[in-house]
């Protein structure tokens, strides 16, 4: 087993590497070093502050329209796998602290290949998954325009992909020029947000055991408390746990990796889980699933409305929007990293990663990730963009634990992560089975379309990096 | 063997005059090459694009701060936080004082404040070295109401627990205190500090601000000087707004500011093991 990557690309190039130092506080290299900078506050916004717009803020109408209460039973199951792809993930990553996440760690356990598929994937996974908060960004921004009496009619769809589009536009432009330090603000809205939604919870759940009253309209669908659908609005909403393995991108600037990470991947995992079986509950009891299949994407706003008045639906409100802005914002900034990741080991041309001295940003890696937001983002498609970013993820949080288990079993000399799994195989075992099972239970469309993109990066791979080698170099 | 480390924004074109290189002769010099990046990018993607031009200019400083008299080495560092990197490498290699590095011609005259919790004597063992046996003046500066550290701090230690008026908390005390006995004070201990420069062969005198605001007062006489040395003081609820002072001495004075650290050299291994528990 080599210790060093090797082979050339289309382009002559080969990847990038070279003998490093890590410590707590800095990676040093032959000639400089890296400063940490990213403590576990940091690290918990950026997996909180990517998951917590979509599964709070978006699928409550969605799922609870589809099977009611037992949807809570659906992010549950969403929960749990994410914990099990999350502790596996937790490993690989104190083992490997750097930039490129989960890409990082398929291509070092499984190859140059799976490396590729999973990189690739990534990137566009990302940009689904971005474009699904921007358009959940647009009901919200929609909501809130009928809030100050705007109203606009039959074409609101057109006017939502409308307010995607700008935003997508807008985020990538500030992402390329603006150099003012945003990681703080990120953690004061999730600080708000999550402050915001124990206040609602805990007056929610008081409704629900009957200790305060408050008018729901009648219905009378009842909840749906079977496997299968369960099952199937899990694989719909496990888009709401894309966040996790996001921290595992920034792990190369995280400060003390070896507590941090895992720390900060599995808090945020069951902080938000905790959260949206919660806001499942209290929403499902206070509407029906009638009511809220008919509520659609903005849900919330009305179970807002009906626990505190104009004030809460508000309150809603002002969160989506913020919830939403952190987890497309969170998410452009992973995926330029997921690109510069790829592109260091010559698995896309090293232009990708150039950086502009006037603002000091990823232009190009920006621009691949805006660009193809901006169009998907105008599709509107919630679902769709939705599973298709979740079958791109389920595919690499499945290849996460097998990798976890390769390398474990090929030992290279480097591998002693800080953090174990207990238990042997077992849980990435589990965690393997549950992200493929998952995929089974998704729309046939989304299906297609992401077995299309993993198609064409394989495709990408024979003709672009076939003869690189990566398999076991740190 | 004292050490003072020079930030310098490298891919900024920022750079060292001649002015500082040369007051810094008597001195060990690391010269710390940052590279602020916005969060967008990870710190690794600028060092594959730019480490080269870096360490280039890099290693040109520290050859000229070479023939200017000490021993010089560098850093290059790339983050998102300056001031963390700045901390972490002045503990590393235990660095006694901070440059902040402005123009500035030759270096005749150098006013050293001794205003605020300042740690008096390692300033004046700092100016003592700096200075060594050249032809450099040394106004010794002291703001009204700003109490004047004692040096002697130790040795009064049994005085001043007799006299509770004077001991547990000086911030508060002195300031309460400063327009009986302070200025009398105050005087003595700026003449007995000018009084051990002047020991050391060093022209030294004395000034005193009597009003307006420390730090006006601090800019004020630092016209007809052409640097700044200061102690180093705690993050305030100034500093968090408006930038940390010696940054704010910097710019206002138009020359170069030295830092003097309080902390003592940290000991080998682990640094951030008591952060709270300095004495």
């Amino acid at each position: 087993m080599t210790d060093e990557p090797s082979g050339r690309n289309l382009d002559g190039d080969a990847p990038v590497a070279e003998a490093v130092v890590e410590t707590e506080e800095a990676t040093i290299t032959e000639d400089a070093e890296l400063e940490r900078t990213i403590g576990l506050t940091g690290g918990l916004a950026i997996g909180i502050g990517t998951m917590i717009g979509a599964g709070i803020f978006v699928f409550p109408g969605l799922a609870g329209g589809e099977i009611g209460t037992a949807a809570s039973a659906s992010f549950a199951v969403g929960g749990v796998i994410a914990l099990l792809v999350a502790l596996p993930t937790s490993e690989l990553a104190t083992a490997m602290p750097r930039s490129g996440g989960g890409y990082y760690f398929i291509s070092r356990g499984l190859g140059t290949l799976a490396g590729t598929v999973i990189g690739l994937s990534l990137w566009l996974g990302l940009v689904f998954a971005t474009a699904f908060y921007l358009v959940g960004l647009g009901y919200y921004a929609l909501d809130a325009l009928a809030q100050v009496g705007v109203t606009v009619g039959a074409s609101s769809e057109a006017i939502v992909s409308a307010i995607a589009v700008l935003a997508g536009v807008a985020f990538t432009v500030l992402n390329v020029t603006g150099t003012e330090n945003a990681a703080k603000l990120q953690n004061g809205i999730v600080a708000l947000l999550l402050s915001m939604l124990t206040a609602f919870l805990g007056f929610g759940l008081l409704e629900a055991f009957g200790v305060i009253a408050v008018d729901t309209p009648p219905g009378q669908a009842a909840d749906v408390w079977e496997a299968v659908p369960i099952l199937s609005v899990a694989a719909l909403v496990f888009t709401s746990y894309l966040g996790f393995a996001q921290v595992a991108t920034v792990a190369g600037e995280m400060k003390d990796p070896g507590r941090n990470l895992p720390l900060a991947m599995v808090g945020s995992v069951v902080i938000v889980t905790v959260m949206y079986v919660l806001t499942i509950f209290v929403a499902t009891n206070i509407f029906t699933r009638d009511t809220l299949l008919a509520s659609g994407e903005t849900a919330m706003v009305e179970v807002g409305r009906a626990l505190l008045g104009p004030a809460g639906a508000l309150v809603i409100i002002v969160g989506g929007l913020l919830a939403t802005m952190s987890s497309a914002n969170a998410s452009i900034l992973s995926t330029s990293r997921a690109i510069y990741g790829v592109s260091k080991d010559a698995l896309l041309p090293r232009w990708a990663s150039r950086i502009n001295l006037r603002y000091g940003t990823p232009h190009v890696a920006l621009g691949m990730a805006g660009g193809p937001v901006v169009v998907l983002a105008a599709t509107g498609q919630v679902q769709l963009l939705a599973e298709v970013a979740s079958f791109l993820h389920l595919i690499m949080y499945g290849l996460m634990c097998v990798a976890l288990v390769a390398i474990r079993r090929d030992r290279p000399e480097w591998y002693d992560p800080d953090f174990v799994v207990p238990g042997g195989p077992v849980i990435p075992v589990l965690g393997a089975l549950a992200s493929f099972g998952l995929i089974a239970f998704m729309d046939r469309l989304s299906i297609g379309v992401g077995a299309a993109v993993i198609a064409v990066t394989a495709g990408w791979y024979f003709y672009y990096a076939r003869d690189v080698e990566l398999k076991g170099a740190l | 063997m004292t050490r003072v480390l020079v930030p310098v924004a490298v891919l900024e074109g920022e750079t060292v005059s001649p002015g500082l290189m040369s007051l810094l002769g008597t001195v060990d010099v690391t010269v710390l090459g940052h590279h602020v990046l916005p969060e967008q990018t990870p710190p690794d993607q600028a060092r594959l694009q730019f480490e080269e031009r870096a360490t280039a200019a890099l290693e040109d400083l520290s050859e000229e701060f070479r023939a200017a008299g000490g021993a010089a080495d560098h850093r290059l560092v790339f983050t998102h936080d300056r001031e963390q990197t700045v901390q972490r490498v002045a503990d590393e290699v235990g660095a006694n004082a901070l440059a902040v590095s402005r123009p500035t011609g030759d270096v005749e005259r150098v006013l050293v404040s001794l205003s605020g919790d300042v740690d008096a004597d390692r300033i004046l063992s700092f100016v003592e070295t700096l200075v060594g046996d050249r032809d450099v003046g040394v106004t010794l500066f002291l703001a009204a109401g700003a109490e004047m550290p004692d040096e002697a701090a130790t040795d009064d230690a049994a005085t001043d627990d007799a006299d509770p008026t004077d001991a547990t908390d000086p911030g508060v005390a002195d300031e309460q205190n400063g327009a009986a006995d302070g200025s009398d004070g105050d005087e003595a201990r700026l003449e007995a500090a000018a009084d051990r420069l002047r020991e050391a062969g060093i022209d030294a005198t004395t000034e005193r601000a009597t009003e307006g605001s420390a730090f006006d007062a601090l800019i004020d006489a630092a016209a007809g000087h052409d640097a700044v040395v200061m102690g180093e003081r705690a993050p305030s609820f100034r500093s968090f707004f408006f930038g940390d002072e010696s940054g704010r001495v910097a710019a206002a004075s138009v020359g170069p500011v030295l830092v003097v650290r309080n902390r003592p050299e940290p000991a080998e291994g682990d640094a951030d093991a008591t952060p709270d528990g300095e004495e």
